[in-house]
């Protein structure tokens, strides 16, 4: 009987599962816990994925185990978090303990469980986006306007007991813009934009994190219309002001470029040329350089010429004992002291242009195999005056190292320098005065010596050019008169003026070099003064081509610079003229080696040896050319 | 006349008691300096902010350090969830929530925060030592074990010096939790030695977000009023 209860029952159960299996019913499905999470550390929700009903009414039931404790505990609200969903009240919420999670399905045939599912609250912490997100436009009285952000943290989160710190972030765009601009706030609940685009409308969200938790979801938007009077960016003043610092830098290179050569000349004033009144070059070349520069004798000093532009170029002889030979633009008497000064290759300075030691030294070499001579020694004396050692040079030849001539050592703080005028005799005039002055200061048989020294004179002029004074150009250059520097009225030079014979110190127009320019090694370039008789005309017609030279030989009694001309290169052509006894072969030689030589050439003028003192114009004429 | 006396006495005694407890201090609250003095709340504010600035960076370091153990030796695995055996500091009194949290009076917070970071000083010692012998011992974890350590002492340093600011004249605490479990850590048993250290780090996170958590909660009631 019971065997047949227990069949008749395992048949119908069967049947009914049959039944139901051809109905498509069937146990349900294993459930799933998906997540579980609490909005403020107090609580939290899971919630659960549902597998398939088996077709009937399935039962759903959560599990929970506690930590250490063996008691199973069915979870205590099913409602308040939704569906699917199981809430775990502050009640049933312990924290520093695992939670083990799992829940059932069942149903009529079946139930089925679902994976246990371990939670610890205090890591599932996810808070909910901050509330009441408010922005203003504000208009402070003394700032830029400024875009007010402020917000709440979640009503729900306990901050003020330090139960959880929030840590906030905000977001914000224009309305057509693709990518938001983010910015971190930290534990502030306001936030201040500085830079915003005005008339543009602007959305804003604020998220929220907890120490240890996750990020909330972004607060709902919030926007707000910047008004049109909204400041813009610095930067574009700032590009404003930099596009104008360009432009401004770019005015002035090219003004530099376009006038540079007259700012460089303004800031880097030339090296001035001298200009020596009364050169002979027949004195120069007879290598009586003492004499020579004895004659020149300048009785004005310093030049007060109208060529305003030339006092630029003037010679100014920077003594190391700071003697000044022609200060540019000064109107004053030399003090004593002034001599030349060695030259200073190096010095880029517009004074200490010249070196007449070593050009006079030098001079003395290269026209050692010179024939030009100039035969004045046994015209000029040498002065007598103790300081002065200035002879007119008697031959090139003869101009050893230490020769006849004693040639003026800078060295010496001698008062070998410019002659002073003589009282009355002071004219504005250039310092540099006619040779044959000087010669006539320093005595001697004047005809015969005049007539050298007028050649001497003329053959200089032909190459020097004295800086031109107004009044030295007033003055006539004497056709037979050379020029020289005035001597001190106590030397005994003996200078010559052949068609005068009131004493040189008149000043009686003379023929004058002119010193063209000086170039930075201290090389002058003297011009002979334009003179009215063909000669002269034949030589100025050629100004820039006949840079043509007066060697300094020494000089005297601080306003006196004796000049010797140079025989060689361009200036032997025009000394043939005058002095025939120059080889033209050993000229031409002299030119071409000169020519083909020009940078030992400006060496050998730089070079002193002996002590010699002098300028040499060829020098000058080769560093011109 | 002695009635009188008595009563006397029994008088100034109740008002005596009295005045006590109307003296004493609050749970929730209550002047820390005396005088109000301005040097001395910004001393205990420094001492505070400090002090939770390294808890939660004690906190970060732990939680690291077990990501990256459970990431290379057990990914999660159920195995050693189920057979988590708890921490040995659990023995300590705690609070399981916020509301305990906030009924537990701070002497007793600050002892309690003071006797985990003791219990916690010889585990990490030997952690470190354990860590470096383990065969490709990883830096991550190595580096972190031996700051936990410096971490730890840093903060009972702390916690000495704001229990000397705020309690000045209290009792030391020398309470701690022992723990045993360095034979675990040198088990043969890699499987077994795997999940001693996993539970070992588990715990550590843990506890050391129960530093941070309390002591913020101090903080914000102590230096801050209740108002943070």
């Amino acid at each position: 009987m019971k065997e047949n209860v227990a069949s008749t029952i395992a048949c119908i159960l069967l049947l009914f599962l049959h039944i139901s299996l051809l109905n498509g019913e069937s146990p349900p499905g294993k459930p799933e816990i998906v997540s579980c999470l609490s909005p403020e550390k107090e609580t939290f929700t899971c919630w659960w994925k549902l597998g398939t009903d088996g077709g009937l009414p399935t039962n759903y039931t959560v599990y929970y185990k506690k930590e250490r404790e063996n008691i199973t505990y069915e979870c205590p609200d099913y409602t308040s978090g939704g569906p699917n969903s199981c809430y775990f009240s502050k009640k049933h919420t312990s924290l520093w303990k695992t939670y083990v999670v799992w829940m059932t399905a069942t149903n009529r045939l079946g139930s089925s469980a679902s994976d246990p599912y371990t939670v610890e609250v205090i890591y599932i912490v996810v808070p909910h986006p901050p509330m009441n997100l408010t922005l203003e436009v504000k208009h402070p009285k003394y700032r830029k306007p400024y875009l007010w952000i402020e917000w709440q943290p979640p009503t729900i989160i306990d901050v003020r007991s330090g139960w959880l710190t929030l840590q906030y972030e905000i977001r914000l765009k224009p309305e057509k813009a693709a990518e938001w601009e983010t910015h971190f706030a930290g534990q502030q609940t306001k936030f201040q934009i500085l830079s915003l685009h005005p008339g543009l409308k602007y959305f804003v969200q604020v998220r929220c994190k907890p120490d240890h938790g996750n990020w909330s979801q972004w607060s709902p938007e919030n926007s707000i219309q910047i008004p049109s009077d909204f400041p813009t960016d610095d930067t574009t003043m700032w590009i404003f002001v930099a596009v104008l610092s360009a432009a401004v830098c770019l005015i002035t290179i090219w003004a530099m470029a376009l006038k540079g050569s007259s700012m460089v000349t303004c800031i880097f004033p030339p090296v001035p040329g001298p200009k020596i009144k009364g050169f002979d070059t027949r004195l120069l070349e007879k290598g009586k350089s003492e004499e020579l520069l004895s004659a020149l004798g300048c009785h004005d000093f310093p030049p007060t010429s109208d060529c305003e532009d030339l006092l630029v170029e003037f010679l100014e002889v920077d003594d190391s004992e700071e003697q000044q030979l022609m200060p540019a633009n000064s109107k004053e008497h030399p003090s004593p002291g002034v001599k030349p000064t060695h030259l200073d290759p190096d010095s880029d300075s517009g004074r200490g242009s010249y070196d007449s030691h070593s050009l006079l030294s030098e001079k003395c070499e290269e026209t050692q195999a010179s024939p030009h001579t100039f035969h004045t020694s046994g015209l000029m004396e040498k002065p007598e005056t103790p300081e002065a050692n200035i002879t007119c040079p008697q031959d090139f030849q003869s101009i050893p190292g230490e020769g006849n001539i004693h040639y003026f050592d800078a060295d010496e703080s001698k008062s070998s320098t410019w002659p002073l005028p003589q009282p009355g005799q002071h004219n504005p005039r250039s310092p540099y005065h006619s040779i044959a002055d000087m010669c006539k200061l320093a005595g001697g048989p004047v005809g015969p010596i005049a007539t050298l020294l007028d050649k001497a004179g003329q053959d200089a002029l032909k190459y020097s050019k004295t800086m031109a004074t107004e009044e030295e150009e007033e003055k006539t250059v004497e056709q037979e008169v050379e020029s020289f520097f005035y001597p001190k009225p106590k030397q005994d030079t003996v200078w010559l003026l052949p068609q005068e014979e009131s004493p040189l110190i008149s000043v009686k127009p003379l023929d004058y070099v002119e010193i063209h320019k000086v170039n930075k090694d201290g090389e002058l370039t003297l011009l002979p003064k334009q003179r009215e008789n063909s000669e002269q005309t034949e030589m100025s017609r050629a100004p820039d081509s006949s840079k043509e030279y007066a060697k300094v030989s020494r000089v005297i009694d601080n306003n006196i610079l004796v000049l010797m001309p140079d025989p060689r290169a361009q200036n032997v052509a025009l000394f043939e003229e005058s002095i025939k006894e120059s080889p033209p072969s050993l000229q031409q030689n002299q030119s071409e080696k000169d020519l083909a030589s020009f940078p030992a050439t400006s060496s050998k003028c730089k070079n002193q040896q002996g002590g010699l003192d002098y300028l040499d114009p060829t020098c000058f004429m080769h560093s011109f050319h | 006349m002695e009635s009188k006396g008595s009563s006397c006495k029994a008088g100034s005694l109740l008002l005596l008691l009295v005045s006590n407890m109307l003296l004493c201090k609050n749970v929730a609250s209550g002047p820390i300096c005396l005088n109000g003095a301005v040097s001395c709340e910004k001393y205990i504010k420094d001492l505070f902010d400090h002090a939770v600035m390294q808890s939660h960076y004690y906190h970060v370091l732990s939680t690291e350090m077990f990501k990256e153990f459970d990431r290379r030796y057990t990914q999660g695995r159920e195995l050693f969830i189920k057979t988590f055996n708890g921490c040995h500091t659990s023995s300590l009194p705690t609070p399981e929530d916020k509301e305990q949290a906030q009924q537990t009076h701070s002497e007793d917070l600050l002892n309690l925060i003071h006797s985990i970071l003791l219990s916690w000083n010889d585990p990490l010692y030997h952690l470190v030592s354990e860590v470096e012998g383990m065969q490709e011992a990883p830096g991550a974890i190595l580096s972190r074990a031996i700051e936990i350590e410096d971490q730890n002492r840093r903060l009972i340093e702390g916690m000495e010096k704001i229990v000397s600011q705020v309690y000045p004249g209290a009792k030391e605490n020398h309470v701690y939790s022992v723990w045993s479990g360095l034979s675990s850590l040198r088990m043969a048993d890699e499987e077994a030695r795997i999940s001693a250290f996993y539970n070992l780090l588990h715990c550590l996170r843990r506890d050391s977000h129960k530093i941070d958590n309390f002591l913020k909660i101090l903080k914000c009631r102590i230096a801050y009023n209740n108002n943070c």
